[in-house]
């Protein structure tokens, strides 16, 4: 691929946030087929890290200052107070902010990068007055704004997710560590969108505004599809005969329309991750294509975009679990493993073991399962549909530095 | 009169860091000896004597009709807010905090006057929130605390108060704009969202006389189902098309959460807690209130000073609506438990009559700090609050602002909707739940 020698790779201690440069130099956390994969891509293949790495560059100061305000912010200066108290109660709190900054592949900071670089692929109308131009990165201030607010309302839902339910009479939390954590987090979630709500306010577009939190909606919805367990974890629903499903409508302000895709490997799995990440994703491309004043077509070609390319990333973290050497356990709802389910009906048997609890379920039986069967293959056939769909509306801009990085973020998706 | 005046001086400074922000000028030489004489509370028409003739300066002997007709409410929680069914709110408006001035001819009930605004407020929510899920246990969770059996003052005050704009602005030719209505929806949407997280991080058992939503669903469901009418609230928002109702709205988004996480710490020191507890009222409640009717004066097509004064009626309003919430903490279950339950000092904060009382009692001070949390922190800080003046000097405050509210609604060109605003400062002040 010509477009990797663009990319070379600069020394870390360039490096501004030293909190970015934790998630770049950190491999504890990455899988060990990661581990050989980068050894390789020291040499000229594009990795994941590298493309991110260098596409930071491209569109200015590496991803956004939401975490130098952060650690600027009273609230979340009296959240880690609080978070130290945590420490050692294993509520998941922990976990998720540690995911959010060291989770590899995952981490929030792409997710706005992503949008950055839209912005700067596509342009903007020659009407923007140059006040509100960012011209050394190539984007508008305001689009550099929605990218934060991509991130806020990503990690905020990630921070919800992480509570522990605590229903009674069933939890009993007699320490009270676990009612403290859910306090913390749901606090914390609710600031990150809070403040979400008027970074957007500010943008002064109501579109926009619309827009977005209904792209909050959305996350919300998505924690209802399906059967769960009492964590509230996603199990697949029972697999029926295919049907013939279209899930999308003209007009993506709507609600999308749940029951019919539940049973359905590939419409449930598509439902699903649109609802928690591709309408995010899409819709803050789409977003950032109206701050342009781009037409409406090229924004709903935006929305497309962001759509697929979320969707390429989830298959591709699908697919992580089933690589030579994986164990322990994975997301219930991962596309091989529905599809897996969709070939061999009988497995659900299996399943329903993990309807109170999903740690009840055999996942070592489960993995031989996905490994015997059509699951793995036709989630790689999933991911490559949409990066190449992805990359389609890509290629319909004209070429330039952001747009290479965006198909070097494609590849390294495609190639892991 | 001696008294009067030091009682002044110090409420100034209450009210003085309150609206000027300068937290901390206390004056310590004024001990509260004497501070408050019945006679002049009487005079001021502070202690009310017109049910039995007499005022020992008792609170159960000021209001004899405690709150043992919401049995449904165990009052064990400070998010309990007293929300209560439209009639009995009616029954306990008086008149008797009316500033000095001609009295109204005949007297509003805002709930009457606005009956056609407000019957369909929480179905029209509903059709909001079911135009935007196709999920049942969604639906049946965001919609669980628009029952109807709110008392709704904060769709009320912000169509009584987009009404007496329009009047004032328009005269006869005004009527109630779509959009000001939806703000009133907003409004509600928004505080029920907070309700809704509220009651998962506080753990309460019962709102409004049913088990609370953290009783009957799922924690996580219940997070996402407070995100989700948050989520509609603003596509509603976004739908007025009007950038400054946006940024007034979302404010009160972030003040909500602020003030949750002011609630969180308790290490100021002395003299930074009476303006910490304040502005954490401000943006808990006040703010809410103050920012919707604003909201609407600007949807009137309100200049800039007339959209601050609707402002400033609504931020009074919520002030003095939040101070006699946490003082009837106090009085209200003594009452109906005959024992002292105090739910705000149970979860460990201290609220206007805590901090007027330790004044008195210093010793009050290492159990705020506490946060009331060893054995007999409790009961003892309750037995102090009641034997200082914390009480009355907490009613005053609101009274303070109530009566500001009322001055404010009295500017206004004279409607049936302006004198509802000057009677729902009352409703506020003299409410017993």
């Amino acid at each position: 691929m010509s477009l990797s020698k663009v990319l070379r790779l600069r020394p870390l201690s360039q490096k501004l946030l030293p909190i970015t440069s934790a998630i770049i130099s950190d491999r504890k956390s990455v899988s060990s087929s990661e581990k050989q994969f980068a050894k390789l891509a020291q040499e000229k293949k594009p990795d994941w890290n590298r493309a991110v790495s260098e596409a930071e560059k491209i569109v200015g100061y590496p991803t956004s200052f939401l975490s130098l305000r952060w650690l600027l912010s009273d609230e979340i200066a009296n959240v880690a107070l609080h978070l130290r108290k945590l420490v050692g109660s294993n509520h998941p709190l922990l976990k998720t902010a540690k995911g959010l900054l060291y989770n590899g592949k995952n981490n929030m900071q792409a997710w706005g990068l992503i949008v950055l670089l839209i912005s700067k692929a596509a342009g903007h109308s020659p009407d923007i007055p140059d006040m509100e131009q960012d011209k050394a990165a190539g984007v508008l201030h305001s689009q550099r704004g929605l990218a934060e607010v991509t991130e806020m309302i990503r990690t905020s839902h990630l921070v919800h997710k992480g509570l522990v339910n605590l229903q009674p009479p069933n939890n009993v939390d007699a320490s009270g560590d676990m009612m403290f954590g859910n306090k913390i987090a749901l606090l914390s979630g609710d600031y990150l969108l809070s403040n979400s709500c008027i970074e957007l306010a500010n943008l002064r577009n109501q579109d926009l505004v619309e827009l977005m939190s209904s792209a909050v909606r959305d996350l919300a919805e998505a924690e209802f599809v399906g059967p769960r367990d009492k964590q509230n974890n996603p199990l697949p629903a029972k697999p029926k005969n295919q049907v013939e499903y279209k899930q999308f409508t003209e007009n993506n302000l709507e609600p999308l329309v749940v029951s019919e895709a539940l049973g359905n490997a590939q419409a449930e799995w598509t439902l699903r991750h649109v609802l928690n990440a591709g309408s995010l994703l899409g819709k803050s491309c789409q977003g950032t294509l109206k701050l342009a004043g781009h037409s409406e077509e090229l924004q709903e070609k935006g929305y497309l975009f962001g759509k697929h390319l979320a969707l390429a990333w989830q298959a591709c973290l699908d697919r992580e679990p089933f690589q030579a050497g994986s164990s322990g356990p994975f997301s219930l709802v991962c596309a091989p493993l529905m599809f897996t389910l969709q070939n061999k009906p009988e497995l659900y048997e299996h399943i329903e073991r993990g309807l109170e609890n999903v740690d009840e379920v055999d996942y070592e039986l489960l993995r031989k399962e996905v490994l015997e069967g059509p699951g793995l293959e036709l989630t790689k056939n999933l991911q490559k549909e949409h990066s190449q769909a992805a990359l389609q509306v890509l290629n319909e801009l004209p070429a330039s530095d952001a747009r290479t990085a965006l198909a070097n973020i494609i590849a390294a998706v495609q190639e892991s | 009169m001696g008294s009067k005046t030091i009682l002044n001086v110090r409420f100034h400074e209450k009210i003085g860091c309150l609206l000027f922000g300068s937290p901390g000028i206390r004056r310590r030489a004024c001990s509260n000896d004497g501070v408050l004489s019945a006679r002049w509370l009487t005079q001021c028409g502070y202690l009310r004597t017109d049910y039995d003739g007499t005022s020992k300066g008792n609170r159960q002997q000021r209001h004899p009709q405690p709150v043992s007709a919401s049995p449904a409410h165990p009052l064990v929680h400070p998010c309990v807010r007293p929300e209560h069914n439209l009639t009995t709110l009616r029954n306990y408006a008086t008149m008797n905090t009316q500033q000095p001035g001609p009295m109204p001819d005949y007297q509003v009930d805002p709930y009457r006057l606005l009956e056609d605004d407000l019957k369909d407020v929480y179905s029209y929510i509903k059709n909001a929130l079911r135009r935007n899920t196709y999920q049942e246990d969604l639906y049946e969770i965001a919609t669980y605390y628009f029952d109807g059996n709110g008392k709704a003052i904060r769709p009320m005050v912000t169509i009584l108060m987009a009404r007496a704009i329009n009047y004032h602005m328009y005269q006869e030719n005004s009527s109630l704009l779509a959009s000001q209505r939806e703000v009133a929806m907003i409004s509600e949407m928004i505080h029920t969202a907070s309700l809704v997280h509220d009651d998962v991080i506080d753990q309460s058992d019962f709102r409004r006389g049913k088990p609370s939503v953290n009783v009957m669903w799922n924690h996580k469901k219940v997070t996402m189902a407070g995100d989700f009418v948050l989520a509609i609230a603003s596509m509603m928002i976004a739908r007025l098309k009007n950038n400054d109702v946006t940024l007034v709205l979302s404010q009160v988004v972030s003040d909500l959460v602020q003030g949750e996480f002011m609630q969180l710490g308790s290490k100021e020191t002395e003299n930074e807690r009476f303006a910490h507890y304040l502005t954490k009222t401000y943006r808990k409640t006040a703010s809410l209130m103050a920012n919707s009717i604003k909201s609407v004066s600007i949807l009137a097509g309100a200049d800039e000073q007339l959209s601050e004064l609707s402002y400033q009626y609504g931020r009074n309003l919520g002030l003095g609506f939040q101070l006699v919430d946490d003082l009837l903490d106090f009085v209200s279950n003594s009452a109906m438990m005959g024992k002292p339950t105090a739910a705000d000092l149970k979860l460990g904060l201290a609220t206007a009559p805590v901090l007027f009382a330790c004044e008195k009692y210093p010793e009050l001070n290492p159990m705020i700090m506490r946060r009331f949390q060893e054995p007999g922190d409790v009961e003892r800080a309750f037995e102090l609050v009641h034997k200082s003046k914390g009480l009355e000097q907490t009613q005053f405050l609101a009274k303070q602002h109530c009566q500001e509210a009322m001055r404010i609604a009295n500017m206004l060109k004279d409607s049936p909707y302006q004198k509802g605003l000057v009677v729902t400062a009352d409703y506020v002040l003299n409410r017993m739940k």
